[in-house]
């Protein structure tokens, strides 16, 4: 096992994190433009006031099971910031603030990567360390238990 | 060029077969305003655009769209996977069994399938962004019939998630779109 239980994924992103501004990056005027990764996850945008709910109905939070699933969960929310923030920056790219966030986010989601590929497979096809070729294994991501089977 | 990344978007996990929405949510994949349609519109529309912006926008929600049809896929076939053929009959789905037994084909809702006339490529970026404005829209408003649709969170879940994409799409667009609206005068 990885991880003793009670592992908190979210304690152990904020102690891999080694951006030193990490409280600044997270308390100032800009920050209330933009929620977590995880609640963008689970509503579909970083941005507060580009969420437009339809007719109130308000998406599940998302939870994970297991320690395997907490870290493809947090996968998931690291790359889904990554892919709002950068549609913005593709067209706002000299806004420093949001290009810091979405670097703390790269970061952060190559951090988990690493660990998953490591301990359950790759994610990429460029991930070989292991004595044999684990790309073809199951599940693949459409089957039911695709590494996503924590909703 | 494109590298695969093993894992979705956004979750899925359907537990229970559900033949009716399976027949709706195709349009998703296969329509006009559908996943297929949007990720080939924007991905061949990318190479016309004039500037760094334009070039990076289209190239990245095009490669975002193709996570969309991962999605609905992924939806359509756990959704059909464990029915048998009587049953897809019974729900109207014997005529795409016959054709395409459970795999996965791009049609909409009423089985017509996908014709590239869903999409265009003018080589006038303001034109084929107003197009893409109009698309996001379409493919927004199709998500909310979708949802109407059901009450099943498994599948509520990913739909709304979906939905919520296309309203920053459409932003995003509309933003490039008055700018170089400005900036061109195409
Ligand atoms: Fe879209």
């Amino acid at each position: 096992m990885l991880f003793d239980n009670g592992f908190d994924v979210d304690l152990y992103m904020k102690n891999i994190s080694n951006l030193k501004n990490n409280d600044y990056l997270y308390n100032n005027d800009n920050s209330n433009k933009i929620v977590s990764d995880k609640i963008g996850l689970q509503k579909g945008n970083m941005f507060k006031d580009e969420y437009l709910s339809y007719k109130g109905i308000s998406p599940d939070i998302i939870e994970a099971k297991t320690e395997k699933d907490a870290l493809m969960l947090k996968i998931y929310e690291t790359c889904f910031a990554i892919t709002d923030l950068g549609l913005y920056l593709d067209l706002h790219p000299n806004d420093s603030y949001m290009y810091e966030v979405y670097q703390n986010y790269v970061s952060n989601f190559e951090k988990c990567k690493d660990m998953f590929e490591k301990n359950y497979g790759p994610i990429n096809n460029t991930f070989v360390d292991s004595s044999n070729y684990e790309w073809i294994k199951n599940p693949w991501p459409w089957d039911k238990d695709g590494g996503t089977k924590y909703v | 060029m494109f590298k695969y990344e093993k894992k979705l978007e956004y979750p899925v996990n359907i537990t229970k077969k559900n033949l009716e929405m399976a027949k709706y949510i195709l349009t998703g994949l296969g329509g006009s305003a559908g996943e297929l349609a949007a990720a080939t519109r924007y991905y061949i529309q990318s190479f016309s655009m004039p500037d760094e912006r334009g070039k990076a926008l289209l190239i990245d929600i095009a490669t975002e769209e193709l996570a969309h049809v991962e999605i609905i896929s992924t939806m359509f076939r756990q959704l059909v996977k464990d029915a048998t053929p009587e049953e897809l009959k019974s729900y109207n789905l014997g005529d795409y069994y016959t054709e395409h037994g459970k795999g996965v084909y791009p049609v909409n809702a009423s089985g017509m399938p996908f014709t590239a006339t869903y999409i265009q490529s003018t080589g006038n970026p303001v034109v084929d962004l107003a197009e893409d404005m109009a698309a996001e829209e379409k493919a927004r408003a199709s998500y909310e019939s979708l949802i109407d649709l059901t009450d099943n969170p498994e599948i509520l879940n990913p739909l709304l998630f979906l939905r919520q994409r296309e309203v920053v799409h459409y932003n995003r667009f509309k933003e490039l779109y008055e700018d170089y609206k400005n900036k061109y005068k195409l």
